[in-house]
């Protein structure tokens, strides 16, 4: 009554079958469902899902097998072996016993053997997977060679356990020896193919995850700093360009609230910075302070300036300033010809954020120069009547007794306005700035007379170097001001300067030695005039104070050296 | 006649000062000073009817200086400045009045005619003489000392006049015991003898009822028995 069997025959069917779960399993491995089964998590969800996976599997292996004598050849052992493995001993053993109880389900004299020897083909995998996790040899976990061999183990096994337990034992013994080289030899294959599917799926994601890594930083790497300089037409042309190269899109876009500000790419002769936004698209991203994604099928996208404009889809995406603000938009185009691929989607994203965060830094830059700018203003409006009623007073006095000497002081006295009153914003030579110290001396040694001595060492040479104006003369007035002019004898004041190497350092010296580091108020001058420096050349310059009570006090402007270009 | 005295650390200031005065017959200068621990000497030695005191002056401001001067020997106050707030703070301490530099000479004018008439009364007490002093300004040896009041353990009167005896430096300054008493937190303990109460280490109480202070510096300090209860209740000793 039984039929011959060709051997062969029932391989090639098998591998056939097989073909088929493979391709099943290329599909789903497409779905964020593979993720879960690409590495070894114990995440009670990550498992749940993988019991799922692989019951299936092993459900389908069953559905794909060949009826024969009464049982059925299968690749049901690929899902419980490799759900064990991925999944551990539980997950193995539920699988294994999902797949049997169904098997036992469809019947036949093999109906309980089967059942049993899947439940312990899932139990298999599982220890597997415990033993390489003790062993620390997670990474051969995904082996698909040790799939190959433990699936090899688990049919044979399978066999065994159908000569033991299938009655008539004839009719079984029959049955394995026709189907054990069929069946070992597929289900090993199918389990390392399986294996190998997962592997690659992961690389090619990998592989994905370094791209968009490398482009993301090399945008950040090359945008660094552009849009502190300023949220304007040239550098966001130049920001378009950047992002435009690294991210292969056809255009790039960026515009404020009102008009585009930098256009980039494919459609560049009609979509001119400057010009207002059109586009509904831009529109609805900055009222709603939304993503719009205008893929061209399902969101048509249809250039609002030109017909014939060859762009097919498009990505806008908010910048968000302040309190999360809309202050513009970035967009992306694609030609019609093109994809627009979910890489570009989501690094468009980060971008956004990037620029964000530079326009953001940007304006409290500029806020913070502003502010020292400011106060520098308000400091020499400060200053100055205090200073003007005392140079005054010594005029009256000097026209009364030398009118020569007089008109040189009115001489002094305009000079240091001048300077003084000079934008604050302009870089000075050394020169000029202990010009501006000279005329403000010469006034307080005629108010002082004998109780002020003033003494320059600085070499010609370093005249010409430059640095912010109104840095010195605030420090040597603190020194008239809270230094000599509190002393009962007379005092004296140095003024020197020197180059170490990149370094100018300024020095200014009294000899009345009463600094004393106020919180607020009166130390106004040199703390502007420090922050101002720290500002502009960074920590590593400013001015430090020492002092040695009721001898000197020391103050020294540290600057970076700044070679004055070629006269002109 | 009213005699004047200028103090103000700018010499071509207290000489614009001087010519403007010049000019009115009836004021004479008896003195200039450059700082307010020689102006407050002169004022005790000179006894000027009139001060024309800068406030701007180095450690010891003019406004400070008023609060030091013994009230018997106070003259009229005239403060001279070049910044107005100071000059309205000035005012609000009942100055007999304040002139802004550059000098206005007719303003000038107007405050001699009523130092002449004497229409301001006449200053006795500066609300600032409540106020605590910091330290207390004395001649050393050939120089001014500023003595911090911590540091000070004892003053005492002598025939040179008011000894402040600190830890490490001692001087004479101008300021009475009276003052002292009043202006810092030195105690009474002898007719002669103010004590920084901070700066006792022990009090040896003698057979005649009267006692002895010895300082943290082991100076020893004498306590009349009139004093000595005073002490005691000051201290919380019973």
């Amino acid at each position: 009554m039984f039929e011959e069997i060709n051997h062969l025959a029932l391989i090639g069917g098998l591998m056939q079958q097989m073909c088929v779960y493979l391709v099943i399993a290329y599909l789903l491995s497409k779905t964020p469902l593979f993720a879960p089964l690409m590495q070894v998590t114990v995440r009670l969800p990550d498992k749940l899902v993988c019991y799922l996976v692989f019951s299936g599997f092993c459900i389908m292996g069953t559905y794909l097998g060949f009826q024969i004598e009464g049982a059925i050849a299968n690749t049901r052992a690929i899902g419980a072996v490799l759900g064990g493995l991925l999944g551990g001993p539980f997950v193995g053993l539920a699988v294994g016993l999902t797949g049997g109880l169904h098997r036992y389900s469809l019947g036949g004299f093999t109906a309980s053997a089967c059942a049993v020897s899947t439940t312990i083909e899932g139990l298999i995998g599982g220890c597997l997977h415990l033993y390489l996790l003790r062993r620390h040899r997670a990474d051969r976990l995904l082996n698909p060679m040790i799939a190959l061999g433990t699936t090899l183990c688990a049919e044979l096994m399978q066999m065994l356990i159908i000569l033991l337990m299938a009655r008539p034992f004839d009719h079984a013994a029959r049955l394995v020896a026709h189907i054990i080289l069929p069946m070992t030899l597929t289900n090993a294959f199918g389990a390392a193919l399986f294996m190998r599917l997962i592997l690659d799926r992961r690389a090619t994601l990998e592989k994905y995850s370094i791209a968009f890594s490398a482009k993301a930083l090399r945008i950040a790497e090359r945008s660094i700093g552009v849009l502190v300089q300023g949220f304007n037409e040239s550098n966001c042309s130049r920001l378009a360009k950047i992002i435009q190269e690294e991210t292969g899109v056809g255009a790039v876009a960026i515009t404020d609230c009102e008009k585009l500000l930098g256009f980039v790419g494919v459609g560049a002769d009609h979509h001119l910075p400057g010009t207002a936004i059109a586009s509904p698209h831009s529109l609805r991203a900055i009222q709603h302070n939304e993503v719009v994604y205008a893929d061209g099928a399902s969101v048509p996208y249809c250039c609002s300036l030109a017909r014939d404009c060859k762009l097919g889809s498009c990505l806008v995406i908010p910048l968000r300033g302040e309190e999360n603000q809309v202050f513009g938009t970035i967009k992306l185009y694609e030609p019609r010809t093109k994809f627009f691929s979910s890489l570009n989607r989501t690094l468009g994203e980060g971008i956004a954020r990037l620029l964000s965060n530079q326009v953001l830094a940007g304006k409290v830059e500029a806020q913070k120069r502003l502010l020292a700018q400011s106060e520098i203003k308000l400091l020499q409006a400060q200053i100055n009547p205090h200073f003007l009623f005392n140079a005054l007073n010594t005029l009256a006095a000097v026209i009364r007794r030398d009118p020569e000497a007089a008109r040189q002081l009115v001489q002094y006295l305009s000079t240091f306005f001048r300077k003084s009153l000079k934008r604050v914003g302009n870089d000075a030579t050394l020169k000029d700035e202990i010009e501006h110290v000279d005329a403000y001396l010469h006034i307080e040694l005629a108010r002082f007379a004998d109780r002020l001595k003033v003494e320059y060492a600085v070499p010609d040479d370093l005249l010409q170097l430059r640095l912010p104006a109104f840095s010195l003369q605030p420090i040597v007035e603190n020194a008239i001001k809270y230094g000599i002019s509190q002393m009962l004898e007379p005092g004296r004041v140095i003024i020197s300067a020197r180059r170490e190497e990149a370094l100018l350092c300024i020095l200014i010296e009294d000899s009345a030695g009463l600094y004393q580091p106020l919180p607020s108020g009166d130390g106004l001058g040199m703390n502007l005039v420090d922050r101002r420096i720290k500002l502009r050349y960074g920590d590593a310059y400013g001015i430090e104070v020492s002092c040695e009570p009721d001898c000197w006090t020391r103050v020294r402007i540290r600057l970076p050296v700044e070679e004055e270009l070629a006269a002109c | 006649m009213l005699t004047a005295l200028l103090i103000d650390d700018e010499a071509p200031s207290r000489e614009e000062l001087k010519a403007l005065l010049a000019t009115a017959r009836d004021i004479e200068v008896v003195g200039e000073c450059a700082n307010a621990i020689e102006g407050l000497a002169a004022i005790h030695r000179l006894r000027p009817d009139v001060v024309f005191l800068d406030i701007q002056m180095p450690r010891v401001s003019g406004l400070e200086m008023v609060g030091m001067i013994e009230a018997s020997a106070l003259p009229q106050i005239v403060f001279v400045t070049a910044f107005e707030a100071h000059a309205l703070q000035a005012f609000e301490e009942h100055a007999a009045d304040y002139l802004l530099k550059p000098i206005d000479p007719q303003r000038l004018a107007r405050t001699l005619d009523w130092l002449r008439s004497g229409a301001r009364p006449a200053l006795r007490a500066f609300p600032l003489a409540t106020g605590m002093l910091r330290q207390i300004p004395c001649m050393g040896r050939n120089r001014i000392l500023l003595l911090a009041v911590d540091e000070v353990e004892f003053v005492h009167t002598d025939l040179a006049g008011v000894q402040v005896v600190g830890v490490q430096r001692q001087g004479v300054t101008e300021l009475s015991l009276k003052i002292l008493q009043e202006r810092t937190p030195l105690i009474r303990c002898h007719r002669q003898y103010l004590i920084n109460p901070e700066r006792i280490a022990e009090i040896e109480l003698l057979e005649n009822g009267g006692a002895e202070i010895v300082t943290g510096s082991g100076r020893r300090v004498p306590v009349s028995r009139r004093h000595l209860r005073e002490m005691k209740d000051r201290l919380l000793i019973t």
